[in-house]
């Protein structure tokens, strides 16, 4: 299993890989946006190599893709970007008294992960099914046979080996999207729904991989932080955008502009297209794919899987643009604390700043960091999850 | 488990384990594929899993065990890696000694143990058990490896 790891990661970091990928990122989005795609990519600095979820053989800057013609199609459910993955399924018989065990050891020899279920097809004796998936380049018969072995059985149970499609587990994976009404007169509807309300402020979504469909408590924080902010005419910065939904959100509320950037090529090709389902052009709305920051606690003995992101004021350069009104950031503490220059930088004097993407527990580091920079600061909670939000003190100087 | 956990328990669909390198945990195989067949949110479990694993060094892989219930919601707990998995990535070996107690496979300070048991702390089943209770038990594995605990490495 960890072998699987450093080869990914490894593979992440080749040159193909990186072509390979804005390769793809330029085709997808040909399909996707009735408006010109170079004015939604300006540019992509470098691909967040561990965050490109390419797998298989990369040969001359493509690779093996089984649906990749299908792919590039608009779908009405399936994700815009290919993932490529050669993983199989392997269903393991034993007698229901080792499934516990066996499912243990086969995790330690190999398999990627492993499902029982609660009531099992193949239960009229007393075998049930272990359900585990395997990574290409698994010797999965050794697996299989040192996992038993480990457990003290004395053969090798029978097992089946099956492909998997790759649009089942997507499909399934979005199905758990519903509409959702964030608050009244506010719904987040996905494209392939009709709205409940039709009366109503709709985002229609398309989600694919990316994160942000208005379920999340930390969406619908954001959400309603944008929803009483925005007055009408601000410039918004979306910090790991995902699917785009707050900048969409915003320039629904009425904001003049809004830049989304994320270190996901997922992200930015399901906000694009999310864009153009809100019909918003790329004069709204522009989205930037950036690289991925590392902090220099990650760098032992795995191999170097990101590249460094190049300056603190990359947004600045990159979009253009001076300052930003409103700048809200859902991703994830470590990363809010590592930003914490950029996020600061790129607002106007006095302008809004929202965090988002963590726990309640981990308010206090978020304020350690920010309340330097941040005034008026306030706390919203929803579950076990917070939004921080304030405004940028105007006496700052960031050097 | 409390009877009224037992009694308004929703059914289970299936039990599901894997192994997340922390802080990464991404809608992409073999996460994607394990809860996607459940029908599953994926994106929940991995902004879920991720926000819980901040705390951790990156990359380092923890077990994951989800509960996924028939109505397609889930629940799931995170362990950090074995003690045994921490032992010998501090040690730098791929495996403890052939011979325990005769062979020593490698050496490590009191200094590793103690920032091991730091983290071991961080698991829900270790919460209530002393940092010198875990240290104790981390010295136990170590010796059974083959592996050395000194005061000080020079």
């Amino acid at each position: 299993m960890m072998k699987a790891w450093h080869f990914l990661k490894h593979l992440n970091c080749t040159p193909a890989a990186a072509s390979l990928s804005l390769h793809l990122l330029r085709s997808s989005s040909f399909s996707l946006s009735r408006y010109s795609p170079s004015l939604f990519f300006l540019s992509v600095h470098t691909t967040a190599s561990d965050h490109w979820p390419a797998r298989g053989q990369v040969k001359n800057g493509h690779a093996n893709f089984s649906t990749a013609s299908s792919s590039l199609a608009v779908h009405s459910m399936a994700s815009p970007v290919p993932v490529p993955a050669n993983y199989v399924s392997v269903l393991v018989r034993c007698h229901k008294d080792n499934s516990d065990m066996l499912a243990e050891a086969l995790l330690s020899f190999g398999a990627s992960s492993v499902t029982m279920n609660e009531d099992d097809v193949c239960s009229d004796t007393d075998e049930i099914c272990v359900s585990s998936i395997f990574l290409e380049g698994e010797d999965i018969n050794m697996s299989i046979s040192h996992a038993a072995d480990s457990i003290g059985l004395k053969e090798i149970p029978r097992y089946e080996v099956k492909i998997i499609e790759e649009d089942d587990w997507m499909k399934g994976a979005q199905e758990s999207f519903h509409p959702v009404e964030v608050t009244e007169g506010l719904w987040v509807v996905p494209k392939w729904i009709t709205p409940p309300d039709i009366q109503a402020m709709n985002i229609i979504l398309n989600p694919g991989l990316a994160f942000g469909t208005g379920d999340h408590p930390t969406t619908k924080l954001c959400l309603l932080l944008l929803h009483d902010c925005i007055k009408g005419g601000e410039h918004i910065l979306d910090y790991g955008t995902g699917t785009g939904i707050l900048a969409i959100a915003a320039l629904k509320f009425g904001a003049a502009f809004a830049v989304g950037v994320d270190i996901d090529s997922q992200a930015i090709a399901s906000a694009s297209e999310n864009a153009t389902l809100n019909n918003i052009g790329p004069d709204k709305l522009q989205l930037h794919l950036i690289a991925s920051q590392t902090s220099s606690s990650c760098r032992d003995d795995w191999p170097s899987r990101v590249v460094e992101g190049e300056n603190a004021f990359e947004i600045d350069r990159v979009t253009h643009k001076d300052k930003y009104d409103v700048v809200i950031a859902n991703i994830l503490l470590n990363p809010l604390l590592n930003l914490a220059d950029q996020i600061i930088f790129s607002a106007k004097p006095g302008a809004i700043i929202g965090l988002s993407g963590i726990l309640s527990e981990q308010v206090q580091n978020i304020l350690q960091k920010y309340s330097l920079f941040l005034e008026g600061i306030d706390v919203s909670k929803m579950d076990d999850w917070a939004c921080v939000s304030g405004r940028k003190r105007k006496n700052i100087d960031i050097c | 488990m409390a009877a009224k956990e037992i009694l308004t328990r929703r059914p289970v669909a299936a039990t599901i384990k894997l192994t997340v390198p922390a802080a990464a945990a991404r809608p992409a195989p073999p996460v994607g594929p394990a809860l996607g067949q459940y029908r599953l949110n994926l994106m929940a479990f991995c902004k879920d899993f991720n926000a819980r694993t901040q705390k951790y060094k990156p990359d380092t892989p923890m077990a994951v065990t989800i509960t996924a219930f028939k109505d397609n919601t889930f629940e799931f707990t995170v362990k950090s890696p074995s003690i045994t998995w921490y032992l010998k990535k501090a040690a730098g070996i791929e495996s403890g000694s052939g011979r325990p107690g005769h062979v020593t496979a490698s050496t490590l300070s009191l200094k590793h143990v103690y920032e091991i048991a730091k983290v071991k702390q961080n698991d829900h089943y270790l919460q209530n058990m002393s940092l010198e209770a875990i240290t104790k038990s981390i010295i136990g594995t170590a010796n059974s490896m083959g592996i050395q605990i000194v005061r000080d490495l020079d």
